[in-house]
């Protein structure tokens, strides 16, 4: 059996205002995460994704349920978990007037590195992240993109053998977020880091996760492989065809294995020609038979999509 | 854990500090402007009114104390409320370090600070005032400035409680709280001028024994201390127990998310 970097059990978390009105966060989240596997948490905003992450990193204390991070227990064994753990979080923020190099420093003492091991732990980090050419910049003078480098560089100072990345790349340049995924695949793949990652990006999810859950409402309301997650749903695969001629568009929609048909009139080289958007089944057949149904016209262009985890959290957030 | 790796987990604070310190115009306020206004201030004020010698130097123990008094205790606080103001508490927490570790190393760093101001003051007060600090020799100084410190470990301890239980609006503790000690330690006056009632609350703040001892150097008299020990010491602990249950506390309803986002 595969060792666990977290094994939850009915996790339940409410915030209490002054007044004593307690809104409820998270409702028995029970999970089983593998310490190879790159896991991420999804949700819409509000779901409780940024509230399971600080738990499971100790910041904060469940009010109910079990909960073991890398075989610890964690109530018991909070101090030993922090040594092996660490975070970086959306819109990081360190003290403001600290420099990339002082924030390293400061955290690494924070986590009893010192002597040459905390010089060079520091350096490596800023060779890693490519900080060196910022290591004298003000934190409060970085940008967005190197304030989230700084948050990784930071959170691998104690080299953690298990890291919570919460919303990662939350407003960075496509450019930027491509290389932290780099980083982040590297992390894990070469150093052997397990990783649990919370994003709002799909896309993001779909290429690092092996497994992802759905938060909605405090409540795990999916949990698979992005595949599995789309097999499951049955969300069916969007057919793009444009073509000139008639179809009968009736007997279409009768089909069996066709879910819905939209349609937009277009013009092409003057003629009047159609595109119908056609959501069918995963049933190979169903093509066949949509095809058929187009014999009297000429196709145009045809395009196939699969349905991706954008139509997955779409969805499961209704 | 190493001895070298448990002290630095200390000196992080330190270091904060002193890299925040070092680079904010406002520590030369904190160090040199204000408690030099201070203490001419007062010094003046001796002249005008023509008091003897030792009312001087009562008068001038109390200005002193005040000021390191101040000097200090922001120490302690900042080591949560830099933290607080830039939003970086989620870090500080996740990291395996206890609170003494927050407590005495920014500690050592005001105790640093308040030396410096205290070397300063009492070298001024010297050359303008005739005030010989080292009148008893040096242990009735270093006593005094032991309990000075204990006394700001102790408010900083309470400000950091404040901020953990209340979150951003106990920023205002850190300003407020040395004003009460001035008011009811006898920074300025001997407690017996208060009322019956405010001379019970001066006789359980540990700094009115120490201003008491160090001001009988220069106007015999009695004091208590052994009193003054035992109560700083007496806090300090409650501090350092109440302050793990006000991060247990924070941990629990959130605070410490919240004070991060």
């Amino acid at each position: 059996m595969s060792e666990k970097s977290v094994q939850a059990r009915g996790i339940c978390k409410s915030y209490k205002s002054l007044f004593g009105s307690a809104k409820t966060v998270l409702e028995g989240i029970s999970l089983d995460i593998d310490r190879e596997e790159i896991f991420g948490l999804l949700g819409p905003n509000g779901s409780g994704k940024t509230t399971l992450i600080s738990i499971f990193s100790t910041l904060i204390y469940p009010e109910k349920g079990s909960l073991s991070i890398l075989g610890l227990n964690a109530r018991r064994d909070r101090g030993e978990i922090r040594k092996i753990i660490n975070i970086s979080t959306a819109k990081p923020n360190f003290p403001w007037s600290l420099t990339v190099r002082e924030n390293l420093v400061h955290y690494g003492m924070l986590y009893g590195l010192y002597g040459l091991g905390l010089n060079r732990t520091v350096e490596d980090q800023i060779d890693a992240f490519e900080l060196g050419e910022y290591r004298d910049v003000k934190f409060e003078n970085l940008s967005t993109g190197l304030k989230q480098r700084l948050s990784l560089a930071k959170a691998m100072l104690n080299h953690p053998r298990l890291l919570f990345l919460d919303e990662p790349t939350t407003g960075l340049d496509p450019d930027m977020s491509a290389k932290t995924h780099d980083l982040i695949r590297r992390i894990h793949d070469e150093e052997g880091i397990s990783v649990i990652m919370s994003t709002h990006y799909m896309p993001e999810a779909e290429l690092l996760c092996d497994r992802i859950a759905f938060l909605r409402k405090g409540r795990v309301a999916a949990l698979d492989t992005p595949q599995n997650l789309k097999n499951h749903l049955e969300l069916g695969k969007s057919v793009k065809i444009t073509y000139r001629g008639l179809a009968n568009l009736d007997a279409l929609r009768a089909l069996e294995g066709v879910l819905a048909v939209r349609g937009n009139p277009g013009i092409v080289d003057g003629q009047i020609d159609r595109q119908l958007d056609i959501l069918m089944d995963g049933n190979e057949d169903s093509l066949d038979r949509i095809l058929k149904s187009f014999q009297d016209a000429k196709i145009l262009d045809i395009n196939i999509e699969e349905p991706d985890l954008e139509d997955v959290f779409l969805e499961l957030a209704r | 854990m190493s001895w070298q790796g448990e002290l630095n987990k200390y000196l992080a604070s330190a270091y904060k500090n002193w890299v925040i310190s070092k680079r904010n115009v406002f520590t030369l306020f904190e160090l040199f402007f204000w408690p030099l206004v201070n203490l001419l201030s007062i010094g003046l004020l001796t002249r005008f009114l023509m008091v003897d010698e030792s009312m001087v130097s009562f008068l001038l123990v109390g200005s002193i104390a005040l000021t390191i008094l101040q000097v200090a205790q922001m120490d302690v606080a900042y080591v949560l409320l830099f933290d607080m103001w830039s939003k970086s508490i989620k870090h500080t927490f996740i990291a395996p370090i206890r609170s003494r570790h927050l407590i005495f190393g920014s500690l050592f760093f005001g105790i640093m600070r308040g030396s410096v101001v205290f070397a300063i003051l009492a070298s001024i007060s010297f050359y303008l005032f005739d005030f010989r600090f080292q009148a008893g020799g040096l242990i009735p100084p270093l006593i005094f400035l032991a309990g000075v410190f204990s006394m700001a470990a102790i408010i900083g301890i309470t400000v950091c409680i404040s901020i953990l239980t209340f979150g951003q609006k106990a920023d205002v503790a850190a300003w407020s709280l040395s004003g009460l000690i001035l008011l009811f330690s006898g920074i300025y006056y001997p407690v017996d001028v208060l009322p019956f009632f405010l001379q019970v609350l001066a006789r359980a703040i540990p700094l009115t024994y120490f201003l008491e001892y160090y001001r009988s150097i220069f106007i015999p008299g009695p004091h208590h201390l052994v009193v003054g020990l035992s109560l700083a010491a007496l806090y300090l602990l409650l501090g350092l127990i109440l302050f793990d249950r006000a991060t247990r506390r924070a941990r629990r309803t959130g605070i410490l998310l919240w004070l991060s986002e």
